[in-house]
């Protein structure tokens, strides 16, 4: 049994794979078990997209593939060619804050801050998938973000000011 | 300079300082960094709770791809062991083959990816000799440790005034055990220079990381450096330097690159501590109008096999009530389990729960509303000590509360409120938390461009520490917020306390007071002796600081600017120390008090459908001066929801058979989430503490205290049901 997975692990392929991240195309050559989570984070050096669980049970790795919200933990880099993937990073068009981001800071929307990258993503995309129309359907559709330090009341807030605004279509 | 009764109670609600960084992904957590050449590491766990390890064969996972060492006990260098605090420090891991608990690390597997250390170490085979373990609370043959920290409390003679009181009550209550689980991974980076050791890590504490490791690997402690500025949540899980810090270290040693090593969420689980299950009896014995006369509580905890772990749950109950017969009693018993350690509210949070319980169900014996037996019953001084407390505005806290939640609506008879389908609950519990304050050390300077940095090696794991000591430093040098930065997070920094215990923000915002105070007066020595100076022979206590300036208190026009001081002496910069301490309490004629609170709860509960609802929670909190209302409410708020979390959904789950933790993932072990909770209102009464010289006492941990009684009361409200075990689960309701 030993030997078998010693044989696979010798034979682990690499895959080449184009990542268009927040607009930017790069070329890697990556481990085939690499996913798009470790790919951002440790070949790009885009950290501010975190792991949790690496299990799809806490959200906090949440990007954007094709404006849609995804796991990035459950998503391998391979198989991200040729997707559009946005990152928290990529949010703060020319250093001005995204609504989402402006309103979190505002409301108190986070403490550690470690799920924040992860929550922020799903606002942004609850929003634009206009499912923030009531408080109840925030915090429904914000169950998949989990955050340890309790501050979903001020997420609620925060998302229910900026889709009062119209969005955060900006 | 201003003292704390000059300012307001509750501090401007200022966003974080650090708020843009978390927004927008550049606030670096401990597995954010990297270093060139960077390896990254593997654990392997045990899969047997108790026994010996009888064979190790990772000849496969050190033929793997990418391997750079496989470490066992077989081939570990001797390591020394970490110093105690207030908590006992894990022994080293690899020193021997004894299996102590499930999860506990056997190997450590160091790769060139985190791909190939994660694959190789599954190839690690290990036979054991294994031993029955000890896993239940009630195995008889579990070692029972009596007053384990000394703090037993005995004050009248309980048993007899029990016996001769005209209402008696007695239950039993228990609690889960809950798991720290934040939702940062815990992670440490580890690069060696000869033998200088620089270290990122998860810690609520970077100072006692950095003692830690330089007594494991027998190095300099001056070359020990450990880096937290932002930390993904701890709870308590940061307090010792678990085995894991140091195994990234042992492996960065043994490899010659630096290694990178991160706990995975079910490793989180019997890696870095847990809140311990508690069996707890309370008696109480009352007079028929309300009065206490007796309360006996005794509490049994769980403990690991090998060092302690401070959990007192009956100690707090002495300082609760007034109440004149009081005995309380801790115990632990040691099991084959993963390493316990302190949870936001540590005994409290489980203690609470038992002795709030049991006050409302003596309200039901007696026929006295809830709210009423404890003001009956309120302790004006310090019950144990005799002393008048530092700070208390409990009663201010149940009243407030009440009116804000509307108490007086509540019909007392189970079940006899409703709307539409829903059976309606409202339920209470006071909360007085202990006190505590740790010794710490600031640094402030001013410099000649009017700003300050203020630095501390303390750590702000969430609660707000960059910001409210930011304010606070403006504050007490006469500064605009813009012009302070407060530094943090850097074991090189002026030695600083844990961020545990609810006593930082004293510790530290003494230590800031002192070195600000200490800084203004070095100003004010420079002009002292300079008969062109308007501050020329003042003292310390006769100045205010304002906008960048030094003046007499009550002329303003008679001051100058820090600036002006340092131009006119040359010096670019000048910059002072702080030390901060505990006061004592009988010099002070004060019984130190930590905060207060009450929490007011409605639940709801479909007993067709079989529902559980928390509809709504009114926290009253006094906590002396508040620093910052909107990241103390977020305190609060937080501390809420992980009382919910205690309540209604966490229980870490032991398989009885093996001791392995069943449910060791996001998926299995249930924590509130959005949909769970309410929204909540947080308000703050009461006056600055006198026990410290800002005024302030805690409030990361007493947002959870409370919330699990009042919870199980409403629940009795709502449906006659009294559930006396958390998690208050559907099972048991129905």
């Amino acid at each position: 049994m030993a030997q078998d997975v010693v044989h696979s692990q010798t034979s682990v392929p690499r895959v080449g794979v184009t990542l268009t991240v927040n607009g930017v195309d790069h070329r890697l050559d990556l481990d085939s078990r690499v996913t798009l989570l470790d790919a951002l984070r440790d070949a790009l050096e885009l950290t501010g997209t975190k792991k949790g669980c690496d299990q799809g049970a806490c959200g906090a790795c949440t990007v954007m593939a094709d404006g849609r919200r995804i796991l990035s933990c459950l998503t391998l880099a391979a198989q991200c060619e040729g997707r559009e993937i946005t990152t928290v990073e990529g949010l703060a068009a020319g250093g001005a804050l995204h609504p989402v981001q402006e309103a979190f800071v505002r409301h108190d929307a986070f403490q550690c801050g470690y799920c924040t990258s992860g929550q922020i993503m799903s606002a942004v995309c609850l929003l634009a998938e206009r499912r923030a129309g009531s408080d109840a359907d925030i915090r429904e559709f914000m169950s998949g973000n989990l955050c340890r330090c309790g501050a979903y009341p001020n997420i609620v807030a925060a998302i229910r000011e900026v889709a009062g605004a119209g969005g955060g279509d900006a | 300079m201003t003292t704390v009764e000059q300012v307001a109670l509750v501090g401007a609600g200022v966003d974080r300082i650090d708020g843009p960084l978390k927004v927008t992904g550049a606030a670096h957590y401990p597995n954010d960094f990297t270093f060139p050449n960077l390896a990254h590491a593997a654990l392997v766990r045990s899969t047997v709770a108790a026994g010996r390890i009888s064979r190790l064969d990772t000849s496969a996972a050190q033929a793997a791809p990418g391997v750079l060492a496989v470490i066992t006990h077989e081939n570990a260098p001797s390591l020394g062991h970490a110093p105690d605090t207030f908590l006992s420090a894990p022994p080293p891991p690899l020193q021997d083959d004894r299996i102590l608990h499930h999860g506990q690390y056997l190997a450590v597997v160091v790769a060139g990816t985190a791909e190939q250390a994660t694959a190789a170490a599954r190839l690690v085979e290990a036979d054991y000799e294994p031993a029955e373990p000890v896993i239940d609370i009630h195995d008889p043959r579990a070692e029972r440790l009596t007053d384990p920290w000394g703090m037993d409390t005995r004050r009248g003679d309980a048993q007899a005034a029990l016996a001769s009181a005209e209402v008696r009550f007695e239950a039993t209550y228990t609690t889960a055990d809950n798991t720290n689980n934040p939702l940062g991974l815990f992670a440490t980076v580890a690069a060696w220079d000869g033998d200088a050791l620089t270290v990122h890590d998860a810690t609520q504490w970077p100072g006692y990381v950095r003692t830690a490791l330089a007594r494991v690997f027998q190095v300099p402690e001056s070359g020990v450096r450990v880096l937290a500025p932002f930390v993904g949540g701890g709870f308590g899980a940061g307090l010792r330097a678990w085995p894991h810090v140091i195994l990234a270290a042992l492996a960065a040693r043994t490899v010659g690159r630096p290694v990178k090593l991160v706990l995975t969420r079910p490793e989180m689980f019997t890696g870095i501590g847990h809140r311990t299950a508690t069996e707890q009896r309370v008696r109480i014995g009352a007079a028929r109008e309300g009065r206490l006369v007796a309360i006996d509580h005794e509490s049994t905890t769980t403990l690991q096999m090998e060092g302690d772990n401070l959990e007192p749950c009956a100690a707090g109950t002495a300082a609760a009530y007034a109440c004149p017969n009081v005995s309380t009693r801790d115990q632990q018993v040691r099991l084959n389990i993963a390493w316990c350690n302190s949870m936001r509210g540590p005994g409290e949070a489980q203690g609470n729960f038992a002795l709030e319980s049991a006050m409302d169900e003596l309200s039901y014996a007696l026929g006295i509303d809830p709210l009423d037996l404890r003001l009956r019953n309120y302790a004006e001084n310090h019950p144990q000590l005799g002393l008048p407390w530092s700070s208390k505005a409990l009663r201010e806290c149940y009243e407030v509360g009440a009116e804000r939640f509307g108490w007086s609506r509540r019909t007392p008879q189970p079940g006899s409120m409703r709307d539409g389908d829903w059976l309606i609950g409202y339920g209470l519990a006071g909360v007085s938390f202990f006190w505590y304050q740790p010794p710490c050390q600031a640094g402030a300077t001013l410099r000649r461009d009017g700003t300050a940095l203020v630095r501390s090696a303390v750590t702000d794991i969430g609660t707000g520490t960059y910001t409210v000591m930011t304010q606070l430093s403006a504050e007490l040098l006469g500064l605009d917020l813009e012009q302070v930065t407060f530094e943090l997070g850097d074991s090189d920094l002026p030695p600083g306390a844990q961020a545990g215990g609810s006593g930082l923000t004293a510790g530290l915002g003494s230590a800031v007071h002192a070195a600000c105070r200490d800084l203004v007066r070095a100003f004010l020595d420079m002009v002292r002796d300079d008969p062109t100076s308007p501050l020329a022979g003042c003292g310390v206590d006769e100045v205010t600081v304002a906008g960048g300036r030094i003046h007499r208190t009550g002329t303003p026009q008679r001051g100058e600017s820090y600036t002006d001081i340092l131009a006119a002496h040359g010096l670019e910069e000048l910059t002072a120390g702080g030390a901060s301490t505990p006061a004592d309490p009988q010099e002070l004629g004060l019984a130190p008090a930590g905060p207060f609170g009450a929490r007011f709860v409605e639940v709801r509960v479909d007993p067709d459908l079989g529902l559980l609802r928390v509809a709504r929670i009114v926290s009253v909190i006094d906590a002396g001066r508040i620093l910052n209302e909107k990241t103390a409410t977020s305190q609060i708020i937080g501390g809420t929801v992980g009382g919910i979390g205690m309540a209604m959904f966490e229980e870490t789950v032991t398989d009885a058979k093996t001791g392995r933790i069943a449910n060791a993932t996001f998926g299995d072990y249930l924590i509130p989430v959005n949909a769970d909770v309410p929204d909540m209102e947080v308000i703050f009464v009461g006056r600055p503490d006198r026990f410290n010289p800002i005024g302030v006492k805690g409030v990361g941990e007493i947002g959870l205290v409370g919330v699990a009684a009042a919870i199980a009361n409403a629940v009795h409200h709502a449906t006659g049901r009294r559930i006396r075990s958390l998690p208050i689960t559907i099972d048991q309701l129905f």
